[in-house]
C-alpha cells in the first residue's frame, strides 16, 4: 500500500522521536542497570569476598532476582573492557 | 507480659537459673520457659522428656525446648518451595532438586532462633511471663545483634532499590509504551517483589526491635564469682549497651562460704559496669551437693520479686 505523504511524514517523524527518547534515556538505562549491578552484588557479593549482609536477607531475595543476577554475569563478562564498555554508555565512536 | 532473657558464659547456671526463676514466678503467674540453648537440659532440670513441644508441669508453668535444626530446616524448605515456584519449568528438567543446597547456608541458626523468640513472643500471650534460656555469650550475642545489624542491611536495600524503580519511571515515561508486547519493568513500590519483600522484613525487625528494647523485656545477667567469669560478663555487658537492650538484673551464682571474698570481688567490678541495677546472689546448695534434694529449680532465694 502507498503511503500518503501526510503519513510517510508521521511516520519519519515518529521514528525521530523513537531515536530521540531512547537517546535520552541511554544513559539512564545504564545508570540503572549498574545500580541493579550493585544491589546484586551487595546481596550476593560473599560469591567474590564481599562483605554480606546476613545470609537469610539473601535467601529471602533470591527468588525473585533473576534480573539482577542476569546483570550481574553479563557486567562480569563485560568487565574485561570497561573502557569499551563506558565509552559504548557515553556514545563516543 | 514479661520477656526475661537469661544469658551468660556457658556453664555458670543459666539454665538453673532461669528454671528457678520460672518456678518462682508460676507461684503467682502463668509462666512459659522456653530453652534456646542447643544443648539442652531444661529437661533434665525438671525431669520431664520435652521434644520440641510444649509440655505443662504444673498448673501455672509450661516447659518448651527448641529444635534449632528443625528450625533451620522448616525455613530453609519454606524458601525452596518458593524458589522451586518461581522457576517452575525447572521441574519438567527435574532440576528443581538442586535448590535443596541452600539447607547449608551459614547464618540460618541464628535467624532461626530469632524466629523462633518472634513466633513464642507472638502465639503466647496468653502467659503473664516467658522465659528464655539462651545460648553461651558468643551466640546469644549474635542473635541479639541480629535484629539491629538486619535492619540497618535492609534499610540501605530499600533505599537502593527505591532509587532503582525512581530510574526505571523515568525511562518508562520518556520512552511510554512503544508497543503492547514490550515488558515494562515494575515501577511501581507495590508492584515490586523486592522491595514488597524488603520492606516486610523491615517492619518485622522493627517490631521485634521495638519489643526487645521495651519495657517488657528484661535480661538477667548469670555469673560466678570467678576471674573468667566476671570478664565474660564485662564483654556481654558491653555488647548489651552497644544494642541498647535493657540489663535489668545481676545473679552472682554459686556462692560459698569459701568463694565470698571472691564473690564480693566480682560484684564490686561488676557494679563498677553497671549502675543501678540489682545484683543477687545465689548460694551453692548443699541440699543439692549431698543430695539429699533433686529439685535443682527449687533454690531458697528468691530471684523474681523485682519483676513481679
Amino acid at each position: 500500500m502507498k503511503l500518503s505523504i501526510f503519513d510517510f511524514f508521521r511516520q519519519k517523524l515518529k521514528g525521530m522521536d523513537a531515536v530521540h527518547r531512547e537517546n535520552v534515556v541511554a544513559l539512564t538505562i545504564v545508570e540503572m542497570e549498574e545500580l541493579e549491578n550493585i544491589f546484586a552484588l551487595l546481596l550476593f557479593g560473599s560469591f567474590v569476598g564481599f562483605p554480606a549482609p546476613p545470609t537469610f536477607i539473601a535467601v529471602e531475595l533470591l527468588p525473585f532476582m533473576e534480573r539482577e543476577l542476569r546483570i550481574l554475569n553479563q557486567r562480569a563478562k563485560d568487565s574485561d573492557d570497561m573502557f569499551a564498555e563506558m565509552c559504548g554508555a557515553l556514545g563516543i565512536s | 507480659m514479661k520477656i526475661l532473657f537469661f544469658t551468660g558464659k556457658g556453664g555458670v547456671g543459666k539454665s538453673t537459673m532461669s528454671a528457678a526463676a520460672a518456678w518462682q514466678l508460676s507461684q503467682r503467674k502463668q509462666v512459659l520457659i522456653v530453652s534456646l540453648d542447643p544443648a539442652h537440659n531444661l529437661g533434665d532440670i525438671f525431669g520431664v522428656n520435652l521434644k520440641d513441644k510444649k509440655a505443662r508441669f504444673t498448673e501455672n508453668l509450661y516447659l518448651k525446648e527448641i529444635d534449632l535444626q528443625k528450625l533451620s530446616r522448616e525455613y530453609l524448605q519454606r524458601e525452596i518451595n518458593v524458589l522451586t515456584g518461581t522457576y517452575r519449568y525447572l521441574q519438567t528438567l527435574n532440576l528443581d532438586n538442586y535448590f535443596s543446597i541452600l539447607k547449608y547456608s551459614p547464618g540460618i541458626e541464628e535467624y532461626a532462633l530469632l524466629t523462633s523468640i518472634e513466633n513464642t513472643i507472638r502465639d503466647e500471650r496468653n502467659f503473664d511471663y516467658i522465659v528464655f534460656d539462651t545460648p553461651p555469650t558468643g551466640l546469644a550475642l549474635r542473635f541479639l545483634a541480629l535484629p539491629k545489624i538486619t535492619i540497618t542491611w535492609i534499610d540501605r536495600l530499600i533505599q537502593m532499590r527505591r532509587k532503582i524503580l525512581e530510574k526505571r519511571y523515568t525511562i518508562h515515561r520518556i520512552r511510554g509504551t512503544q508497543n503492547e508486547k514490550e515488558t515494562v519493568l515494575d515501577y511501581r513500590e507495590e508492584d515490586d517483589d523486592t522491595l514488597k519483600r524488603l520492606k516486610t522484613l523491615y517492619d518485622y525487625y522493627q517490631d521485634l526491635t521495638s519489643t526487645l528494647k521495651g519495657e517488657g523485656c528484661a535480661i538477667v545477667l548469670v555469673y560466678n564469682p570467678d576471674i573468667l567469669s566476671l570478664r565474660e560478663s564485662g564483654r556481654l555487658i558491653e555488647g548489651l549497651n552497644d544494642l541498647n537492650l535493657p540489663l535489668r538484673m545481676l545473679i552472682n551464682n554459686k556462692v560459698t562460704e569459701d568463694n565470698k571474698k571472691m564473690a564480693d570481688h566480682v560484684d564490686g567490678k561488676i557494679a563498677q559496669m553497671v549502675k543501678d541495677i540489682e545484683i543477687r546472689r545465689v548460694f551453692l546448695s548443699q541440699a543439692l551437693l549431698d543430695g539429699s534434694s533433686n529439685k535443682l529449680y527449687d533454690i531458697k532465694e528468691d530471684i523474681v520479686s523485682v519483676f513481679l
